[in-house]
């Protein structure tokens, strides 16, 4: 039993399959990404994050391959047998400097380039973008669209409380007038500019198919986050930072539709806000941008 | 004046206090021999280890099997963790997920590699008598203790133990009214507190003995590398641990008495928190895998009969993560709403911490290189050690890239990549370790076929429960979800999740035999020799048992550790503290 568990077929057996379940199980299937598994991608930046996913991955992958085959070739051509003396040696420096310098040039273009797809990604959203302010709270979304005014109502984040979830000023037209939703409505093709808060503790905008993930911070607003849609679906936005007891559950329905549909769909809610407001106040006349 | 302890000196002045006079089981409470402490860690560590393991069986059955009642030892759970009929409870999960954490890294990780290891080999390895605060050692251990005892007792605490994870973000730990059980949080604060006496007492000691206990000739650059791991730990934890206790501090100040250190509406900053935890968080990772990379360097060149590959590289590396690992923490705070250059920058210095990384990575191929390997239960999982670190090592710069980690950022991907750093590569060579320097702590060999069972148990299981959570990740898996079916798109992945369960459940088995091995082989296991691998470092000098104060008369050593194979010589490996014949020119390393 001893000699046989040690035997080095079983060892060259153990690292063959731990081989093939790393580049096995990744290639083996096809979901609809270019590794098992990855969902669909339907934002502009996704792309662009999938193209450098697969640049490490084919990096990482000849590396590992690469690596784990010299090592189990030493740890067969290697092992003890009989009249067999290893050979003495403390090192080499010239190995040394080269297995140091070679990662570090690798490493650090690596990182100059995700950090240039980095940049590109926290452009200052685009000024056709469509702004939509989302507030999170245990264990829920709510998401806020601009009125007939085409203008969200101005917010002040120590305002924001379980009595006015969005802390906006009561007193100002253009708060009436705002559409508030409980699913995330947005037009394909045309950059969406979000606005991210929390009411309570730190929650995140989290959904695998936009490829995007932010924390919500309570006390700010998180202006940066901007992606545009590549195709028309159904999707679901997921807390990803645990906040709670609900935490696993805390989600809203995304859909992306056509600007038709978009327009279909928001129109209405906004001029049923603004016929109250237009007959109170003069701010709701504003012309239709 | 500690310098000249040994056994033959300690004896004469006969130290009562010091413990190993007593009889019974006063000898195994209060002691301050290191090498007795170093056992009270290791069976404090091993129940923890069945703790933590135990609820992490408890998840993946839960994340399989969402709602279905735990098979056997549900019904014996208490009411803030499951339901009626034992199935866990969404709060349960989050409590679950936060002990797992908590415990397997405080508990187990930190006080196997440093607390046992470090005791039982930092004098023992530099010929010396003992630590140099041979009490200060004592009162570590107790520390330790307590905070274990105040850990568990939160579990008991009214609305049970915190289930904010063992990161606990601010302000869903600091503020009562959103965590809902402001006993439970607070004594999870107090515990890390005192275990961060407990692991600052250990480094000042680790460090003290170091620099002051070596035997003559035993200079810096001629100590094996476990001991150079443990002190640049020790160094440390010296700077992060102090960093964490007082930030526990802080959120134990917001909880209980209106402070708002965190809590915005009251001027303070959520992200505070992260900034102080990851602070410590990041270092800590590598306070936990510099002594296994030491351990495993060690253990590699024994069983290659082969000195180390490049070990001043080696210990360059370990000096430079030590220090690079203080500036990366912002890696885990990307998308946590802190400035994005300030993103970009950590990107850069994460990526260079790589470097270090793979340099070892090198130096362990390099040491096995046209060696004269033999396989033996150590070994094993020393060898398993370096693969499971490439992966892991190689699975990090997807999330070191900025922008990947906007898409992988707290999904299962990152689950699997910390695993393969924190089981596959470092309770690995914790094994590793356990085995290899089993002969010198119980006096006893092991047994081999039960050592060879654990290991092809822990090798295909682990793999089996942890590659498939990158595929989870991938597919937009969050990770601290305690029902994944709740999502459209990761419904179609479930069976994913059957199988990671599987590869769990196969893994908590995988530890009786290592049990069953350790405690029956402690007192039943053939009586092993003072050498049994033909090392050449001190410890193997000395034959069981080894009395109070170790070094009948103290070594004095002529050369590096790892001289295996000097040609000219007729065994294959010269001792540390044999002088090489005049005809063997010993290489410079």
């Amino acid at each position: 039993m001893r000699h046989f568990l040690k035997s080095s077929i079983l060892f060259r057996l153990g690292f063959a399959v731990a081989l093939l379940l790393t580049v096995g199980s990744a290639m083996a299937e096809q979901r609809s990404g270019h590794i098992w598994g990855l969902p669909p991608c339907v934002t502009v930046h996704g792309e662009q994050i999938d193209r450098l996913f697969m640049i490490i991955f084919w990096l990482t992958a000849t590396v590992f391959v690469v690596t784990q085959a010299t090592y189990i070739y030493f740890l067969i051509a290697y092992r003890k047998r009989p009249g067999h003396k290893a050979f003495y040696s403390h090192g080499s420096d010239k190995l040394e400097i080269i297995w140091t310098t070679a990662p570090t040039i690798v490493f650090l273009a690596l990182a100059l380039y995700g950090n240039h797809l980095w940049d590109q990604i926290h452009r200052p959203a685009p000024a056709n973008s469509f702004e939509i302010d989302i507030t999170s709270y245990q264990f829920g979304w709510q998401m806020r669209y601009p009125g007939v005014s085409g203008k969200l109502s101005p917010i002040d984040v120590r305002k924001i409380s379980d009595e006015n979830p969005f802390g906006t000023d009561s007193q100002n037209p253009l708060t009436a007038q705002d559409v508030i939703s409980s699913e995330l409505v947005i037009p394909v093709g045309r950059p969406v500019h979000l606005l991210l808060h929390s009411r309570d503790v730190i929650h995140s905008f989290y959904v695998p198919e936009f490829r995007l993930y932010q924390d919500c911070v309570p006390g700010r607003t998180i202006g940066w986050v901007w992606f545009q849609a590549t195709r028309t679906g159904n999707f679901q936005i997921a807390c990803n930072q645990l906040c709670g007891t609900g935490h696993y559950n805390m989600k809203a329905p995304i859909r992306v539709v056509t600007e038709d549909e978009f327009a279909k769909w928001l129109k209405p809610r906004q001029e049923k806000n603004a016929a109250p407001a237009a007959a109170a106040s003069p701010v709701a006349t504003l012309t239709h941008p | 004046m500690s310098a000249t302890i040994t056994a033959d000196s300690h004896a004469a002045a006969g130290h009562g206090d010091h413990g190993h006079g007593k009889k019974g089981i006063m000898h195994y409470l209060w002691n301050t021999d290191h090498k007795v402490i170093a056992m009270q860690f290791l069976f404090s560590s091993i129940l923890y280890l069945v703790i933590g393991g135990a609820m992490a069986i408890a998840m993946r059955w839960q994340l399989a099997f969402p709602g279905h009642p735990i098979p056997f030892i549900g019904q014996f759970l208490p009411s803030t963790i499951v339901s009626d009929d034992g199935a866990l409870i969404p709060g349960g999960y989050n409590m679950l997920v936060t002990m797992h954490g908590t415990i397997l890294v405080f508990f187990v990780a930190m006080p196997v590699l440093i607390g046992v290891f470090g005791n039982f080999l930092i004098p023992l390895k530099i010929g010396a008598g003992d630590m140099a605060f041979p009490t200060l050692n004592e009162i570590s251990y107790w520390l330790f203790s307590i905070s274990g005892v105040i850990m568990l007792a939160s579990l008991f605490a009214p609305g049970g133990a915190p289930g904010t994870g063992w990161t606990a973000y601010a302000p869903l730990s600091s503020f009562a009214k959103y965590n809902g059980t402001q006993l439970g949080q607070t004594l999870w604060c107090i515990s890390l507190f005192i275990n961060g006496l407990s692991s600052l007492t250990g480094a000042v000691n680790y460090i003290t003995t170091v620099i002051t206990m070596r035997a003559p000739g035993m200079t810096m650059f001629r100590m094996p590398l476990p001991v150079w791991a443990i002190f640049v730990t020790a160094i440390l934890l010296i700077f992060a641990i102090p960093v964490l206790s007082a930030a526990a501090a802080l959120i134990i100040f917001d909880l209980n008495f209106g402070t708002a250190f965190y809590k915005p509406s009251g001027g303070g900053q959520p992200l505070l928190w992260q900034h102080l935890f990851w602070f410590f968080g990041h270092p800590e990772v590598y306070i936990l895998v510099l002594p296994a990379m030491g351990f495993t360097s060690e253990i590699l060149a024994v069983f290659s009969r082969k000195p180390v590959f490049g070990y001043k590289a080696m210990v360059y590396a370990m000096v430079v993560i030590g220090g690079l690992g203080f500036i990366v923490w912002g890696h885990h705070m990307y998308v946590s709403g802190m400035n994005l250059t300030l993103s970009a920058v950590f990107g850069v210095s994460t990526m260079v911490i790589a470097v270090p990384s793979a340099i070892k990575t090198f130096n362990w191929m390099g040491t096995i290189w046209r060696g004269n390997i033999h396989y033996t239960v150590p070994m094993a999982f020393a060898v398993a050690f370096v693969s499971m670190f490439v992966i892991g090592g190689l699975s990090g710069i997807f999330m070191a890239a900025t922008p990947i980690d906007l898409f992988v950022h707290h999904t299962y991907f990152i689950v699997a990549h910390f695993h393969y750093v924190i089981f596959g590569a470092i309770v690995f060579s914790l094994f590793a370790a356990i085995y290899f320097w089993f002969p010198k702590m119980s006096g006893r060999m092991f047994n081999d076929t039960l050592g060879w069972v654990h290991f092809w148990m822990s090798f295909v299981f682990f793999n089996l429960t942890f590659f498939p959570m990158h595929n989870l990740g991938l597919a937009g898996m969050m990770r601290r979800i305690a029902d994944p079916t709740v999502y459209d798109c990761l419904r179609q992945v479930q069976p994913l999740n059957v199988v990671c369960t599987v590869g769990a459940i196969g893994l908590g088995l995988s530890t009786i035999p290592f049990l069953i091995n350790i405690f029956w082989s402690m007192f039943k296991g053939p009586k092993a020799p003072a050498n049994p691998w033909h090392s050449t470092t001190l410890e193997w000098t000395l034959s069981h048992p080894i009395q109070h104060g170790n070094f009948p008369v103290i070594p004095t050593i002529h050369h590096g550790p790892y001289e295996y194979s000097v040609p000219g010589l007729e065994k294959d490996y010269l001792p540390q503290n044999e002088k090489a014949p005049s005809h063997v020119t010993l290489e410079a390393h």
